[in-house]
């Protein structure tokens, strides 16, 4: 508290007294200093060491600079086709968070009832469970004798175990399922303050539904869509354990590939250049459906 | 303002002050600590159990367990590489990785005066680099409910006409091919004639596993009735209630050797050869073969006949064990891995 106070204080005061833009920097500066260091240190050596060789033999870093990890990575089908699949499961994933979460979070927005809280409470209970351990969960219920295999072949609507295990099914519900939180709390804090009386302003002007949720609803919550979005999209272009844990070894994203790389083929250089190249593309995506969606609001 | 500064400037030497001295407190203590960089699980409870209690606690050592997969402790060993001094006094690792870490200047060379018990270790089990803890053997695994003839051979065993039947681990890719390729025609020094046979499998159906343990819960649901696997490691699904059987092929039964090596920049050299020769002590091998299944690497042992009978290898099997060509493994590892990936599992 103390210190906000202070920088406000060095911000306003005029005429500014000796000392006290020295003071703001002091307080601002060990935590600017800190995520420098620790955030853009290791980008930085992680960019230098992914234009090293590397020695296949001794699994060793050779020191050059080349752009071969680079060219490696776009120039083999294995490595291109986990980006794209890596693409197609964040995009569907966001678009499946998006269109569950928005009634969700509309009546959670909306509602009256003193158990708002627990609803809230509900929306977010998920996230007290590590993804490891969801998809462990997962595991169990998707089972070739699993929950839902036992349920149905019990039920005798199918005669041999659904393969859920181990697919992109499996891994696309496992991302919804832990990303639908953050999608659902991005929206609903923006629908809040959305006024109930332009609603309500649209309705009495004749519009059905669809149409104030299309006119009025929908471009006024944009900034919640376009956070939920961004958040819910990283988070799934990154997405580590749901893909190992469900996707199985047969199943290729990027985060389980940088690591594979990394910790499995001890190959610092070619492992730098595919997280270098997935950190350019979610940022691209997301700077674009940024752009995107500013135009549109714009308009 | 200048009282400020002065208060400040007291905390800061105090603060200082307190660091230094936080900071020398572990040099004084590290005499007696060993880090141990181990897989998690029941290994490190069975060292605690076995080793670290009964032989090292009473003589005022404290080991400290830093716990995770071999590639990530490799890893860091590597990050470290260019440090004075490292953050693990001792390693375990397979064979083959202590064959690697040592091509990668990573490890020290054992001076084995300072390892008395040494002198009773199997001479396979002895390398210039590193000391084999327990081993075992590569060998079939099947359901005796779902195969009536059981297989004699991993040309047998890796069959595609076992079709869906068939389980395969991931992360013993190596030793998949090794098997393959000497189920082939080839050794463990020439896996290639494998890979065909590895490909007519996977495209006859057969069933890729992440890790043991997803295989072990294949086995268990009888989604698959037939693979291989470490014996030892069968013993444990047994005794886990699993049904299943071993076999040790005709060709030959690859040995795995797990065992300890010590980083060139080991803090606390004296603590890592304490440990190795503790863990070559007869009591903890003997342990070891008893809650673990593997088979002790000294001849000192006396394992229970009926525990050697589950875990060991007749003295027929034992003229088929074979050790694995660590430097062809580890030239070709990478080539290896890349078929694998891509190739095999495309």
């Amino acid at each position: 508290m103390s210190e906000t106070v202070a920088i406000r204080g060095a911000a306003v005061a005029a005429p500014r007294r000796r000392g006290e833009g020295l003071t703001a920097t002091t307080l601002i500066g060990p935590a600017t200093v800190f995520v420098a260091v620790s955030l853009f240190a290791p980008l930085a050596i992680l960019l230098r060491y992914s234009l090293n060789d590397f020695d296949k033999a001794t699994k060793t870093m050779i020191a050059a600079v080349t752009p071969a990890n680079y060219i490696r990575f776009f120039t083999d089908a294995y490595y291109t086709s986990a980006l794209a699949t890596t693409v197609e499961v964040a995009l569907l994933s966001t678009i499946v968070c998006l269109v569950l979460g928005f009634p969700l979070a509309y009546v959670v927005a909306r509602t009256q009832s003193r158990f708002k809280n627990l609803l809230i409470m509900a929306v977010v209970l998920p996230l007290f469970v590590g993804n490891a351990v969801r998809a462990a969960g997962w595991m169990v219920i998707f089972g070739n004798k699993g929950f839902v295999n036992a349920g149905l072949m019990g039920l005798g609507v199918i005669e041999k175990p659904l393969e859920i295990m181990f697919t992109e099914k499996a891994v696309i519900i496992g991302i919804i399922a832990v990303n639908l939180p953050f999608m659902v709390l991005s929206l609903q804090s923006v629908i809040e303050g959305v006024d109930r009386a332009v609603e309500e302003a649209a309705f009495s002007l004749g519009a059905p539904p669809l149409t104030m949720f299309r006119r009025v609803l929908l471009p006024l919550a944009l900034p919640g869509v376009l956070a939920g979005t961004i958040l819910t999209f990283i988070l799934a272009m990154n997405a580590y354990a749901t893909p190992y844990l469900l996707g199985g070894p047969l199943f290729k994203m990027m985060a389980p590939l940088v690591y594979n790389t990394f910790t499995q083929q001890s190959n610092w250089p070619f492992g730098g250049a595919i997280a270098f190249i997935l950190m350019a593309v979610t940022l691209t995506l997301t700077v674009a459906a940024n752009l995107l969606i500013q135009r549109r609001t714009k308009r | 303002m200048p009282n400020r500064f002065m208060i400040s400037r007291r905390h800061l030497m105090g603060g200082a002050t307190a660091l230094a001295a936080g900071a020398a407190l572990p040099a004084h203590a590290q005499n007696r600590r060993i880090v141990v960089g181990t897989w998690g699980g029941d290994y490190s409870r069975l060292l605690a159990k076995n080793i670290e209690a009964p032989l090292l606690a009473p003589k005022g050592w404290d080991v400290i367990k830093d716990e995770a997969n071999d590639p990530p402790r490799r890893a860091k060993m590597l990050a470290e590489k260019a440090l004075r001094r490292g953050s693990s006094d001792i390693q375990g690792l397979s064979a083959a990785n202590m064959y690697e870490v040592n091509q990668q200047g990573l490890v020290e060379q054992l001076d084995y005066d300072k390892i008395p018990n040494a002198k009773n270790l199997i001479p396979a089990m002895k390398y210039p680099y590193g000391v084999g803890h327990i081993y075992s053997g590569k060998v079939i695994l099947f359901n005796p409910k779902l195969i009536k003839t059981p297989p004699t051979s991993f040309a047998e065993a890796l069959d595609p006409a076992m079709g869906n039947k068939l389980g395969i681990i991931d992360i013993q890719y190596q030793y998949t091919l090794v098997a393959a390729g000497m189920a082939s025609g080839g050794s463990p020094s020439n896996i290639e004639p494998g890979k065909e046979r590895l490909l007519a499998c996977k495209k006859a159906g057969a069933r890729i596993y992440p890790s043991n343990e997803a295989f072990a819960q294949a086995m268990k649901t009888e989604e698959i009735a037939v693979g291989i696997m470490w014996k030892a490691r069968a013993v444990q699904w047994q005794n886990a209630g699993i049904n299943v059987e071993t076999v040790a092929a005709k060709e030959g039964v690859p040995m795995y050797i797990s065992g300890f090596a010590v980083p060139k920049n080991a803090p606390n050299k004296e603590g890592a050869y304490t440990y190795l020769d503790a863990m070559l002590e007869p009591s903890a091998q003997e342990a070891f073969a008893v809650d673990m299944g593997y088979n002790p690497t000294v001849t000192n042992a006396n394992v229970p006949p009926q525990v050697h009978k589950r875990i060991g290898f007749t003295p027929d099997e034992e003229k088929r064990l074979v050790d694995l060509d660590y430097g062809y493994l580890a030239t070709n590892d990478v080539a290896f891995q890349e078929w694998w990936n891509k190739s095999f599992k495309a």
